[in-house]
């Protein structure tokens, strides 16, 4: 994955036309994830591209658990993901034993967004590589958000990010309405996944979180091998 | 404010004493220093507080603390107590949980039982308090001593365990729990005041630890801690066999807090069982109600006119106002 980071992380102090255009992050996301919320769950799948053959792949996931009941993706840099999730892990354990209460999904992306934002606007150091998405579960809803490397945010219902998030999206449009069920969304993300998918797609090649009541998991790979197989 | 600390640094260089130095040069070293110390003690204060301070620098060997708590008040507070006591009051106490609590390993698990009694003193601060806290899904910790000691003690090793099973990808051990909690208690010196039994099954089996307030931990089949222990020491040192069923641990468990309850007055109320095993867990509260309010079998209400009156008289009484002070109430 390509990375270029323009960042004049001093000169935003000085005053410019377009403080926007100062820092800008261009980075090719290489891997494609999409989300899906349902009316019972939420899906996170990712395709898990790796450079060689030789590369140990259940080493390594895209999917991660935050909590019992809130999971993230990323499209971007890995290495700077592994930081966010360390981070956001630690913020919902601090939310937790101030509150005696699981952290609500949106506080969440909320102060993993501002950790994000943070970075945009502090000396010395640069943005965020990773756009995110965070799948959550409370109160018997399942909630969806992303977050920038700005540190905006926003909540969804389906979306795409990476490579193909346009062919993506388009595709989620088609095919979102508001009652399906969380087996229909594993299906119809993994076959979202699929149109963009260059060669086959194994259940080694891609990761798929699920989060509902029960709370988050990620989908272990003969699980995921019963979902394509239905596809194909 | 930067140049007290300055002159506060403790003089190592000159404690851990370089004897083997010859007098001349040591007469220099120790003018050098002289010097030294005088530029840096006049900066901050006159020449009457310059030998203060230095003197007291050296009386400091150990390194300055790193975070854990500042131990700075509390000779602060010896004072006061004492001064207190002088005059007659005695300073509140922390509320403690004058416990039973207890521990067995069994055939498939681990059986944490604990009173419900929760002590103030003399006084019975809450008749049925949790004392079993959740550490994680297959571990959970018992706790004797000061209730807020446990309490968030217990919840401050719960989250970071959480962390660290996040980080590892694994389901958390006890030896992790426990090593977190001495480490902990170790670092304050025992003024936590967590007396903890814990328990739970990972991937190695059942185990079971009791860990005392200043850090030290025992690795044992069956452990009590609390003002009952010694009451339940007793039961299970007369009934405990290796390898029990599970009916069997609950009852010999229940015994022994029973025997906590009804022994130790620092223990009481109803009895909480937590069963642990590979693939289940019980946490039973109230597993037996020991000690049930009782019903009030008679009233003391009487109907108006059961008495009947015989004879009234009225004295007035002449009283003179000597005094008459107003005390304004704030209603607000």
């Amino acid at each position: 994955m390509d990375t270029f980071c323009t960042v004049y992380c001093y000169a935003v102090s000085r005053s410019s036309p377009d403080i926007c255009s100062l820092t800008r992050i261009y980075y090719d996301a290489g891997c494609d994830d999409l989300s899906f919320s349902a009316s019972n769950g939420v899906v996170l799948a990712t395709e898990k591209k790796q450079k060689s053959i030789l590369y140990d792949e259940q080493s390594v996931h895209k999917v991660e658990p935050i909590t019992k009941h809130i999971g993230m993706v990323y499209s971007g840099m890995g290495p700077d993901y592994r930081v966010l999730v360390r981070r956001a892990r630690k913020l919902a354990q601090q939310y937790f034993l101030v509150y005696q209460e699981p952290i609500p999904t949106g506080q969440l992306v909320q102060r993993v967004a501002s950790v994000m934002q943070e970075y945009t606007q502090s000396g010395g150091v640069r943005p965020f590589g990773v756009s995110l998405l965070i799948a959550g579960w409370d109160e018997d809803q399942p909630y969806l958000f992303q977050s920038d490397p700005s540190g905006a945010y926003f909540a969804w219902k389906a979306t795409a990010m990476g490579k193909n998030y346009v062919n993506g999206k388009t595709f989620l449009e088609k095919r979102y309405n508001n009652d399906l069920e969380l087996e229909d969304a594993i299906h119809t993300a993994i076959l979202t996944l699929k149109e963009s998918f260059e060669g086959q797609m194994t259940e080694e090649n891609i990761e798929v979180g699920i989060c509902n009541e029960a709370g988050f998991k990620r989908l272990t790979p003969a699980e995921v091998k019963d979902y394509l197989a239905a596809i194909a | 404010m930067i140049k007290n600390t300055q002159c506060y640094r403790p003089r190592t260089d000159l404690l851990l004493g370089k004897k083997k130095k010859k007098k001349k040069k040591a007469k220099k070293a120790k003018k050098k220093k002289k010097k030294a110390k005088k530029k840096k003690s006049t900066s901050c204060t006159s020449g009457k507080h310059k030998a203060h301070f230095t003197k007291m620098a050296t009386l400091a060997v150990r390194q300055s603390p790193v975070g854990g708590f500042s131990f700075e008040n509390c000779k602060r507070n010896a004072v006061l107590e004492g001064e207190a006591n002088k005059v007659g009051y005695s300073l509140p106490a922390a509320r403690k949980t004058g416990t039973t609590i207890c521990g067995v390993v069994f055939k498939d698990g681990v059986i944490l039982g604990a009173d419900t009694r929760a002590t103030e003193g003399m006084i019975v601060a809450d008749k049925n308090c949790s004392k079993i806290h959740y550490i994680s899904p297959n571990i959970y910790c018992c706790g004797a001593g000061t209730a807020a000691d446990t309490e968030m003690t217990t919840q401050i090793i719960s989250s970071n365990l959480e962390l660290h099973a996040l980080s590892t990808g694994r389901v958390p051990r006890v030896a992790t729990a426990n090593r977190m909690l001495k480490q902990m208690l170790f670092r304050y010196q025992g003024y936590i005041g967590a007396a903890l039994v814990l328990g739970g099954v990972d991937c190695n089996g059942p185990h079971l630890y009791s860990i005392y307030p200043h850090g030290s931990t025992d690795k044992l089949p069956y452990v009590t801690m609390g003002s009952g222990s010694l009451a339940a020491m007793a039961v299970f040192e007369d009934r405990y066999k290796p390898d029990m069923e599970e009916e069997d641990a609950k009852r010999l468990v229940r015994d022994a807090i029973a025997a906590g309850i009804f022994n130790d007055l620092g223990s009481g109320s109803n009895i909480d069982l937590c069963v642990i095993t590979k693939g289940k867990l019980d946490y039973i509260r109230p597993h037996d109600e020991a000690n049930k309010k009782g019903v009030r079998t008679g009233d003391y209400k009487y109907k108006r006119g059961t008495t009947s009156v015989l004879t009234k008289s009225v004295t007035a009484l002449n009283l003179e106002v000597v005094e008459e002070t107003v005390l304004t109430m704030d209603t607000s």
